[in-house]
């Protein structure tokens, strides 16, 4: 009898400590950089994975081509460089975090016009078999459990990357559709005002005040 | 004996869960700027968003003057959430309509230019939901709570394939309709040059056999 409500005390108490231990870091969310951006997300367990991904969201370019790319840095809590990426516009990350701790995640923007980013940082943690080792009482369905949660995240973290490059697909193509629209109609209104300038330059030519016996 | 071990695990667990790690993203501020973080939300979504000042260091309190403004706007421009300086805060409103919701932060300005950090955590839709009333609501284990997040989530990502797979239709309609228009202007642009040809040819004859010279 007491083993049996000792074991399901232990029961409750893992699923507390494997609740604790559901780390639910992550956000989807834009910023628009002008020059550096910085966001600080915190890791509570070393080890933990760390993954998201950013797309760059064009602002209204009409005239310019494609803007070059955005830097991305991650700096750990020690001020070494985990991750480095340059004149990406976009792009997905993951690493494994060696010590927990404050990690910063710079989006650095080398030319003048702001661009808007859109990123999603995920940290996701497991509790491994060395917690299993310690408390006998911990279910190993309780791991299976947060090994599915982490999965579905990877799933949703793959949809946000997909809605963003569709949005940045589609600011693309609408851009596209105006300027050649834009373009075909100047072109038409060019053609017309030079023919009507070629037909009022002959008639002046011919013209009595110029007296065409000259031509 | 198991007694006292347990007893030691669940204030192992308590303490745990009182030292619960930090769950939000924390961003700098430089005093006398305004930073502004958007997010898209789909229509009569749960949205929640908390803010508080952050202190970089443990030791050294912070003073009074670290405060941080906030403004929250729809789509169309309604304040949804306003508040000027504040040290923490929060809000929470259904979303009436769809589309890019804005937070704007800023501080007024410090005589010796400071950099503040505020945290900030902002959810929507399912990520939004308050589960402790579920878990409250009787004897639900634990577990089951945890298999009825995980089948929300998964509910979720259904709802996000499909509205993933309609906006990409609307573009392919979009693309095929550009495509149908750079056809219709080509054609136009070889008929409107050949009439503009033909035209000045006309003009010119007419304007010719009128002086006589033709």
């Amino acid at each position: 009898m007491a083993m049996r409500s000792a074991r399901f005390q232990g029961l409750v108490l893992s699923l507390l400590i494997l609740s604790s231990g559901f780390a639910d870091f992550s956000y989807g969310l834009s910023l628009t950089v002008s020059d550096t951006e910085c966001v600080y997300e915190y890791v509570a367990y070393d080890g933990d994975a760390v993954s998201g991904n950013f797309v760059v969201v064009d602002h209204d370019i009409f005239w310019g081509s494609d803007h070059p790319g955005i830097d991305f840095t991650v700096t750990s809590p020690g001020g070494n460089t985990v991750l480095s990426m340059t004149g990406k516009s976009g792009d997905k990350f993951e690493f494994k975090a060696p010590r927990a701790g404050m990690y910063k995640f710079c989006f650095h923007n080398k030319y003048g016009a702001p661009e808007t980013i859109s990123f999603y940082i995920h940290v996701g943690h497991i509790p491994n078999e060395h917690n299993l080792a310690k408390d006998e009482h911990l279910d190993p369905i309780n791991v299976k459990i947060a090994q599915l949660r982490e999965a579905l995240e990877s799933v949703t973290s793959e949809q946000k990357y997909l809605k963003a490059r569709e949005a940045r697909h589609r600011h693309t193509n609408e851009s596209t559709r105006r300027r050649v629209t834009f373009y075909t109609l100047t072109e038409y209104l060019a053609l017309v005002a030079a023919s009507c300038l070629q037909v009022i330059y002959i008639r002046r030519l011919f013209s009595k005040n110029v007296g065409y016996n000259r031509v | 004996m198991a007694i006292p071990s347990l007893a030691l695990l669940s204030a192992l667990v308590v303490l745990c869960l009182l030292t619960s790690p930090v769950r939000c993203l924390r961003f700098d501020l430089q005093s006398g700027q305004i930073k502004c973080i958007s997010e898209e939300i789909k229509i009569n979504a749960m949205t929640v968003g908390k803010y508080s000042i952050a202190n970089p260091s443990e030791s050294v309190p912070l003073p009074e003057s670290h405060r941080v403004s906030i403004k929250v706007t729809s789509p169309y421009g309604e304040s949804m959430h306003s508040a000027e300086n504040v040290d923490s805060g929060s809000f929470a409103f259904v979303t009436k309509e769809a589309g890019d919701y804005l937070a704007c932060f800023w501080t007024p300005e410090h005589k010796p230019a400071a950099t503040i950090s505020f945290e900030f955590e902002w959810k929507s839709g399912v990520t939004a939901k308050d589960w402790s009333n579920v878990a409250k609501k009787g004897q639900v284990e634990l577990m089951e709570v945890e298999l009825k997040k995980l089948e929300d989530v998964v509910k979720s990502i259904h709802d996000e394939m499909f509205y993933l797979r309609s906006r990409e239709e609307e573009m392919q309609d979009m693309n095929r309709s550009t495509n149908t228009r750079m056809a219709w202007f080509g054609f136009l642009s070889l008929i409107l040059c050949l009439s503009v040809a033909g035209l000045q040819i006309w003009h010119l004859k007419t304007f010719f056999e009128r002086k006589k010279l033709l």
